[in-house]
Protein backbone atom coordinates (compact mmCIF):
# COMPACT_ATOMS: atom_id res chain seq x y z
CA UNK A 1 0.00 0.00 0.00
CA UNK A 2 1.43 3.13 -0.76
CA UNK A 3 1.12 5.87 1.87
CA UNK A 4 -0.38 9.73 1.49
CA UNK A 5 3.12 11.13 1.56
CA UNK A 6 4.22 8.46 -1.26
CA UNK A 7 1.18 10.04 -3.13
CA UNK A 8 2.43 13.37 -2.65
CA UNK A 9 6.03 12.45 -3.68
CA UNK A 10 4.83 10.86 -6.44
CA UNK A 11 2.98 13.59 -7.91
CA UNK A 12 5.48 16.29 -7.20
CA UNK A 13 7.93 14.34 -9.09
CA UNK A 14 5.51 13.64 -12.00
CA UNK A 15 4.29 17.74 -11.91
CA UNK A 16 8.11 18.44 -12.59
CA UNK A 17 7.24 19.67 -16.43
CA UNK A 18 6.68 22.67 -18.07
CA UNK A 19 3.33 24.06 -17.18
CA UNK A 20 1.96 24.69 -20.82
CA UNK A 21 2.41 21.38 -21.67
CA UNK A 22 1.03 19.55 -17.85
CA UNK A 23 -1.84 22.19 -18.90
CA UNK A 24 -1.91 20.49 -22.49
CA UNK A 25 -1.48 17.48 -20.94
CA UNK A 26 -4.43 17.47 -18.69
CA UNK A 27 -6.96 20.07 -20.16
CA UNK A 28 -6.73 18.75 -24.04
CA UNK A 29 -4.92 15.36 -24.38
CA UNK A 30 -6.31 13.07 -21.42
CA UNK A 31 -6.76 9.89 -23.35
CA UNK A 32 -4.29 7.82 -24.90
CA UNK A 33 -6.70 7.67 -28.26
CA UNK A 34 -6.81 11.73 -28.18
CA UNK A 35 -2.74 11.15 -27.84
CA UNK A 36 -3.06 8.88 -30.95
CA UNK A 37 -4.30 11.29 -32.56
CA UNK A 38 -2.81 14.62 -31.80
CA UNK A 39 0.28 12.58 -32.79
CA UNK A 40 -1.43 11.39 -35.98
CA UNK A 41 -2.76 14.83 -37.23
CA UNK A 42 0.86 16.36 -36.87
CA UNK A 43 2.57 13.74 -38.43
CA UNK A 44 0.22 14.41 -41.08
CA UNK A 45 -0.98 17.74 -40.78
CA UNK A 46 -2.93 18.69 -44.17
CA UNK A 47 -5.39 15.59 -43.45
CA UNK A 48 -9.18 16.58 -43.46
CA UNK A 49 -11.84 13.72 -43.44
CA UNK A 50 -14.39 12.24 -40.96
CA UNK A 51 -14.51 10.99 -38.19
CA UNK A 52 -15.25 7.17 -39.97
CA UNK A 53 -12.04 7.25 -41.74
CA UNK A 54 -10.08 8.62 -39.16
CA UNK A 55 -10.97 5.59 -37.33
CA UNK A 56 -9.96 3.52 -39.88
CA UNK A 57 -6.55 5.57 -40.27
CA UNK A 58 -5.52 5.01 -36.74
CA UNK A 59 -7.21 1.76 -36.73
CA UNK A 60 -9.48 1.99 -33.76
CA UNK A 61 -13.20 2.19 -32.92
CA UNK A 62 -15.31 4.93 -35.13
CA UNK A 63 -17.65 5.35 -31.95
CA UNK A 64 -14.83 6.43 -29.67
CA UNK A 65 -12.72 8.09 -32.11
CA UNK A 66 -15.89 10.13 -32.81
CA UNK A 67 -15.90 11.34 -29.50
CA UNK A 68 -12.38 11.90 -29.13
CA UNK A 69 -12.21 14.25 -31.96
CA UNK A 70 -15.12 16.04 -30.76
CA UNK A 71 -13.79 16.74 -27.62
CA UNK A 72 -10.43 17.80 -29.25
CA UNK A 73 -12.08 20.08 -31.38
CA UNK A 74 -14.11 21.77 -28.19
CA UNK A 75 -10.49 22.55 -27.11
CA UNK A 76 -8.86 24.08 -29.84
CA UNK A 77 -6.64 21.36 -30.91
CA UNK A 78 -8.68 20.13 -33.98
CA UNK A 79 -11.09 21.99 -36.10
CA UNK A 80 -14.11 20.77 -37.47
CA UNK A 81 -16.38 22.27 -40.96
CA UNK A 82 -18.96 21.13 -43.39
CA UNK A 83 -17.85 19.58 -46.88
CA UNK A 84 -21.20 18.97 -48.57
CA UNK A 85 -22.84 16.78 -45.77
CA UNK A 86 -20.29 15.40 -44.26
CA UNK A 87 -18.64 16.49 -41.11
CA UNK A 88 -15.05 16.44 -41.19
CA UNK A 89 -11.74 17.58 -38.91
CA UNK A 90 -8.21 19.17 -39.22
CA UNK A 91 -5.18 19.92 -37.29
CA UNK A 92 -6.15 23.71 -36.13
CA UNK A 93 -4.84 26.21 -38.11
CA UNK A 94 -4.00 28.71 -35.04
CA UNK A 95 -0.09 29.26 -35.32
CA UNK A 96 0.20 28.87 -31.30
CA UNK A 97 -1.87 25.34 -30.69
CA UNK A 98 0.32 23.85 -33.87
CA UNK A 99 3.11 25.15 -31.48
CA UNK A 100 1.95 23.83 -28.26
CA UNK A 101 1.28 20.53 -29.88
CA UNK A 102 5.04 20.99 -31.73
CA UNK A 103 6.54 21.18 -28.59
CA UNK A 104 4.00 18.10 -27.22
CA UNK A 105 5.44 16.02 -29.84
CA UNK A 106 8.48 17.04 -29.67
CA UNK A 107 8.89 16.43 -25.58
CA UNK A 108 7.39 13.03 -25.86
CA UNK A 109 10.75 12.09 -27.59
CA UNK A 110 12.08 11.97 -24.46
CA UNK A 111 10.92 8.64 -22.42
CA UNK A 112 10.97 10.75 -18.89
CA UNK A 113 8.15 12.79 -20.15
CA UNK A 114 6.12 9.88 -21.87
CA UNK A 115 6.26 8.23 -18.13
CA UNK A 116 4.92 11.59 -16.53
CA UNK A 117 2.37 11.87 -19.53
CA UNK A 118 0.82 8.73 -19.14
CA UNK A 119 0.80 8.99 -15.16
CA UNK A 120 -1.29 12.47 -15.45
CA UNK A 121 -3.41 10.28 -18.20
CA UNK A 122 -4.16 7.56 -15.96
CA UNK A 123 -4.44 9.81 -12.53
CA UNK A 124 -7.11 12.28 -14.98
CA UNK A 125 -9.12 8.93 -16.25
CA UNK A 126 -10.01 7.95 -12.33
CA UNK B 1 1.72 23.08 -78.24
CA UNK B 2 2.26 23.74 -74.47
CA UNK B 3 3.09 20.24 -72.69
CA UNK B 4 3.55 19.35 -69.14
CA UNK B 5 7.22 17.69 -68.75
CA UNK B 6 7.49 15.11 -66.39
CA UNK B 7 10.92 15.48 -66.42
CA UNK B 8 11.36 12.19 -66.65
CA UNK B 9 13.17 12.02 -70.17
CA UNK B 10 12.24 9.02 -71.62
CA UNK B 11 8.71 9.38 -70.87
CA UNK B 12 8.71 12.87 -71.95
CA UNK B 13 9.97 11.83 -75.29
CA UNK B 14 7.38 9.19 -75.51
CA UNK B 15 4.95 12.08 -74.73
CA UNK B 16 5.77 14.11 -77.38
CA UNK B 17 6.83 16.80 -74.49
CA UNK B 18 5.24 15.72 -72.12
CA UNK B 19 1.35 15.85 -71.12
CA UNK B 20 -0.81 18.60 -71.91
CA UNK B 21 -2.41 21.12 -69.78
CA UNK B 22 -5.37 20.65 -67.77
CA UNK B 23 -5.91 16.61 -68.37
CA UNK B 24 -5.63 13.86 -66.24
CA UNK B 25 -3.06 11.23 -66.77
CA UNK B 26 -3.73 7.83 -65.11
CA UNK B 27 -0.75 5.80 -64.28
CA UNK B 28 -1.89 2.14 -64.03
CA UNK B 29 0.32 -1.07 -62.46
CA UNK B 30 0.41 -3.46 -60.20
CA UNK B 31 1.89 -2.76 -56.57
CA UNK B 32 5.20 -2.09 -56.53
CA UNK B 33 5.64 -0.98 -59.99
CA UNK B 34 6.19 2.39 -59.55
CA UNK B 35 3.09 4.63 -60.25
CA UNK B 36 3.65 6.56 -56.87
CA UNK B 37 7.09 7.07 -57.50
CA UNK B 38 6.29 8.78 -61.28
CA UNK B 39 3.81 10.52 -59.63
CA UNK B 40 6.10 12.07 -56.71
CA UNK B 41 8.87 12.73 -59.84
CA UNK B 42 5.88 14.36 -61.55
CA UNK B 43 5.09 16.65 -58.81
CA UNK B 44 8.53 17.32 -57.89
CA UNK B 45 9.83 18.43 -60.96
CA UNK B 46 6.69 20.84 -61.42
CA UNK B 47 8.03 22.44 -58.56
CA UNK B 48 12.13 22.30 -59.08
CA UNK B 49 12.38 22.12 -62.54
CA UNK B 50 9.58 24.43 -63.85
CA UNK B 51 8.19 26.21 -61.36
CA UNK B 52 4.70 24.41 -61.08
CA UNK B 53 3.41 24.40 -57.79
CA UNK B 54 2.15 20.55 -56.76
CA UNK B 55 -0.51 19.28 -54.79
CA UNK B 56 -0.18 15.48 -53.40
CA UNK B 57 -3.64 13.91 -52.52
CA UNK B 58 -3.85 10.42 -50.69
CA UNK B 59 -6.42 8.05 -49.47
CA UNK B 60 -4.47 5.75 -48.16
CA UNK B 61 -0.15 6.20 -47.92
CA UNK B 62 0.17 8.26 -44.93
CA UNK B 63 1.21 11.81 -45.62
CA UNK B 64 4.55 11.06 -43.86
CA UNK B 65 5.21 8.07 -45.78
CA UNK B 66 5.84 10.01 -48.96
CA UNK B 67 8.08 12.74 -46.78
CA UNK B 68 10.37 9.42 -46.10
CA UNK B 69 9.99 7.91 -49.80
CA UNK B 70 10.80 11.04 -51.56
CA UNK B 71 14.21 11.60 -49.20
CA UNK B 72 14.88 8.47 -50.52
CA UNK B 73 15.25 9.90 -54.01
CA UNK B 74 17.06 12.95 -52.69
CA UNK B 75 13.45 15.00 -52.65
CA UNK B 76 12.75 17.13 -49.64
CA UNK B 77 8.82 17.09 -49.57
CA UNK B 78 9.17 18.75 -46.01
CA UNK B 79 10.97 21.43 -46.95
CA UNK B 80 8.93 22.06 -50.25
CA UNK B 81 6.25 22.23 -48.21
CA UNK B 82 7.71 25.01 -45.29
CA UNK B 83 8.56 26.85 -49.37
CA UNK B 84 4.48 26.75 -49.49
CA UNK B 85 5.30 24.96 -53.31
CA UNK B 86 4.17 21.61 -51.99
CA UNK B 87 0.98 20.84 -49.80
CA UNK B 88 0.24 16.83 -49.35
CA UNK B 89 -3.31 16.43 -48.40
CA UNK B 90 -4.44 13.00 -47.08
CA UNK B 91 -8.24 12.73 -47.06
CA UNK B 92 -10.88 9.89 -48.84
CA UNK B 93 -12.80 9.79 -51.98
CA UNK B 94 -16.01 11.08 -50.84
CA UNK B 95 -14.61 13.89 -48.80
CA UNK B 96 -12.23 15.27 -51.68
CA UNK B 97 -15.16 15.08 -54.31
CA UNK B 98 -17.15 16.82 -52.09
CA UNK B 99 -14.77 19.38 -51.20
CA UNK B 100 -13.99 20.11 -55.10
CA UNK B 101 -17.41 20.55 -55.85
CA UNK B 102 -18.50 23.63 -53.27
CA UNK B 103 -16.55 26.92 -53.39
CA UNK B 104 -13.84 27.45 -51.52
CA UNK B 105 -12.42 24.16 -51.33
CA UNK B 106 -8.86 23.11 -49.94
CA UNK B 107 -7.98 22.23 -53.81
CA UNK B 108 -9.31 25.65 -54.37
CA UNK B 109 -8.03 27.01 -51.98
CA UNK B 110 -4.54 25.65 -52.63
CA UNK B 111 -4.68 26.70 -56.40
CA UNK B 112 -5.20 30.40 -55.52
CA UNK B 113 -3.05 30.93 -52.56
CA UNK B 114 0.17 28.19 -53.59
CA UNK B 115 -0.58 28.67 -57.84
CA UNK B 116 -0.51 24.81 -57.83
CA UNK B 117 -0.51 23.57 -61.27
CA UNK B 118 0.02 20.10 -60.39
CA UNK B 119 -1.67 17.27 -59.06
CA UNK B 120 -1.29 13.54 -57.86
CA UNK B 121 -4.20 11.44 -57.15
CA UNK B 122 -3.15 8.34 -54.92
CA UNK B 123 -4.95 6.20 -56.01
CA UNK B 124 -8.02 6.54 -57.93
CA UNK B 125 -8.53 2.74 -56.75
CA UNK B 126 -9.97 4.15 -53.46
CA UNK B 127 -13.13 5.28 -55.43
CA UNK B 128 -14.23 1.80 -55.90
CA UNK B 129 -15.49 1.62 -52.27
CA UNK B 130 -17.91 4.14 -53.12
CA UNK B 131 -19.81 1.56 -55.28
CA UNK B 132 -20.28 -1.20 -56.83
CA UNK B 133 -22.12 0.35 -59.87
CA UNK B 134 -19.62 0.75 -62.69
CA UNK B 135 -21.82 3.26 -64.20
CA UNK B 136 -21.97 5.59 -61.35
CA UNK B 137 -17.94 4.73 -60.64
CA UNK B 138 -17.42 5.91 -63.57
CA UNK B 139 -19.98 8.95 -63.42
CA UNK B 140 -18.02 10.10 -59.80
CA UNK B 141 -14.60 9.48 -61.69
CA UNK B 142 -15.63 11.65 -64.62
CA UNK B 143 -16.84 14.79 -62.45
CA UNK B 144 -14.06 14.40 -59.90
CA UNK B 145 -11.45 14.28 -63.07
CA UNK B 146 -13.52 17.78 -64.41
CA UNK B 147 -13.23 19.38 -61.01
CA UNK B 148 -9.47 19.11 -61.35
CA UNK B 149 -9.51 20.30 -64.68
CA UNK B 150 -11.96 23.24 -63.74
CA UNK B 151 -9.18 24.55 -61.52
CA UNK B 152 -6.34 24.20 -64.01
CA UNK B 153 -5.11 21.57 -62.95
CA UNK B 154 -2.76 18.66 -64.82
CA UNK B 155 -3.23 15.69 -62.79
CA UNK B 156 -1.29 11.88 -62.55
CA UNK B 157 -3.85 9.79 -61.46
CA UNK B 158 -2.96 6.37 -60.32
CA UNK B 159 -4.81 2.66 -60.14
CA UNK B 160 -3.47 -0.25 -59.12
CA UNK B 161 -3.99 -2.93 -61.69
CA UNK B 162 -4.47 -6.78 -59.64
CA UNK B 163 -2.43 -8.38 -63.08
CA UNK B 164 0.88 -8.82 -61.51
CA UNK B 165 2.64 -10.28 -64.39
CA UNK B 166 0.00 -9.20 -67.22
CA UNK B 167 -2.30 -11.51 -66.76
CA UNK B 168 -6.14 -10.57 -67.23
CA UNK B 169 -4.74 -7.00 -68.63
CA UNK B 170 -8.22 -5.34 -69.53
CA UNK B 171 -11.18 -5.79 -67.04
CA UNK B 172 -14.15 -3.89 -68.06
CA UNK B 173 -13.64 -1.46 -65.38
CA UNK B 174 -10.54 -0.69 -67.24
CA UNK B 175 -12.37 -0.13 -70.12
CA UNK B 176 -14.61 2.89 -68.04
CA UNK B 177 -11.76 4.60 -66.72
CA UNK B 178 -9.73 4.41 -70.05
CA UNK B 179 -12.59 6.29 -71.74
CA UNK B 180 -13.03 9.30 -68.84
CA UNK B 181 -8.54 10.15 -68.84
CA UNK B 182 -6.81 11.69 -71.25
CA UNK B 183 -3.61 9.54 -71.29
CA UNK B 184 -3.29 6.01 -70.12
CA UNK B 185 0.05 4.94 -68.87
CA UNK B 186 0.31 1.03 -68.27
CA UNK B 187 3.32 -0.23 -65.85
CA UNK B 188 4.52 -3.73 -65.89
CA UNK B 189 6.48 -6.66 -64.29
CA UNK B 190 7.77 -8.49 -67.06
CA UNK B 191 9.71 -11.83 -66.66
CA UNK B 192 12.83 -12.25 -68.55
CA UNK B 193 15.99 -14.66 -68.18
CA UNK B 194 14.84 -15.49 -64.77
CA UNK B 195 14.76 -11.66 -63.89
CA UNK B 196 11.55 -9.17 -63.48
CA UNK B 197 11.87 -6.53 -64.91
CA UNK B 198 9.60 -3.11 -65.55
CA UNK B 199 7.83 -2.31 -68.68
CA UNK B 200 6.12 1.04 -69.31
CA UNK B 201 3.85 1.74 -72.10
CA UNK B 202 1.74 4.46 -73.18
CA UNK B 203 -1.44 3.34 -74.36
CA UNK B 204 -3.41 6.13 -75.16
CA UNK B 205 -2.36 10.13 -75.12
CA UNK B 206 -5.62 12.10 -76.40
CA UNK B 207 -5.25 15.31 -79.06
CA UNK B 208 -1.68 14.00 -79.71
CA UNK B 209 1.00 11.59 -80.99
CA UNK B 210 2.90 9.58 -78.69
CA UNK B 211 5.28 6.70 -78.94
CA UNK B 212 4.06 2.99 -78.92
CA UNK B 213 6.69 1.31 -78.00
CA UNK B 214 6.89 -0.29 -74.94
CA UNK B 215 9.92 0.52 -73.19
CA UNK B 216 11.95 -0.82 -70.40
CA UNK B 217 12.19 1.38 -67.17
CA UNK B 218 14.08 1.32 -63.29
CA UNK B 219 13.25 3.17 -60.35
CA UNK B 220 17.32 4.38 -59.60
CA UNK B 221 18.16 6.53 -56.63
CA UNK B 222 17.15 9.72 -58.63
CA UNK B 223 13.64 7.95 -59.76
CA UNK B 224 12.21 6.77 -62.54
CA UNK B 225 14.63 5.97 -65.62
CA UNK B 226 13.10 5.39 -68.52
CA UNK B 227 15.35 3.31 -71.17
CA UNK B 228 15.04 1.28 -74.52
CA UNK B 229 12.86 -0.78 -75.90
CA UNK B 230 12.89 -4.65 -75.29
CA UNK B 231 14.60 -5.59 -78.56
CA UNK B 232 14.05 -8.70 -80.52
CA UNK B 233 11.17 -10.09 -77.94
CA UNK B 234 7.35 -9.76 -77.79
CA UNK B 235 4.65 -10.74 -75.52
CA UNK B 236 6.32 -7.90 -72.96
CA UNK B 237 2.86 -6.62 -71.73
CA UNK B 238 1.95 -10.66 -71.40
CA UNK B 239 4.47 -10.49 -68.95
CA UNK B 240 6.05 -13.29 -70.29
CA UNK B 241 7.94 -12.04 -73.23
CA UNK B 242 8.99 -14.24 -75.92
CA UNK B 243 12.15 -14.21 -78.54
CA UNK B 244 10.81 -13.05 -81.47
CA UNK B 245 12.20 -16.75 -83.56
CA UNK B 246 9.88 -18.26 -81.25
CA UNK B 247 6.81 -16.31 -81.20
CA UNK B 248 7.54 -16.76 -85.34
CA UNK B 249 7.26 -20.41 -84.68
CA UNK B 250 3.94 -20.24 -82.18
CA UNK B 251 2.30 -18.09 -84.84
CA UNK B 252 3.50 -19.55 -88.51
CA UNK B 253 4.49 -23.09 -87.87
CA UNK B 254 2.53 -24.60 -84.89
CA UNK B 255 -0.45 -23.10 -85.01
CA UNK B 256 -0.79 -22.33 -89.23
Amino acid sequence: MVSASGNDLAARLMGDMDPRLLEFLKTKVNSFVKWDLVRFFHENPHTTDTAENVARYAGRDPATIAAELEELTENGVLERRQVGNLTVYSLATDEEMRKLIEQFILACEDRQFRVKAIYHIIRGMR
Amino acid sequence: MERMKTGIAGLDTMLRGGFLPQTANLVEGAPGTGKSVLGMQFIHNGIVHYDEPGIILTFETFPRQYYRDALNFGWDFRQLERENRLRILMSSPEVSKADLEQLGGTIERLVEEMGARRILVDSLSHFERLTDDPVELRSLIYSFINGLKREGLTAVLTRESPAILGEGLFADEDENIAFVVDSYILLRYVEMDSTVRRALLVLKLRGSDHAKEIRRFEITSSGIEVMDTFKGREGIMSGSPRRMPEAFIEAFIRHP
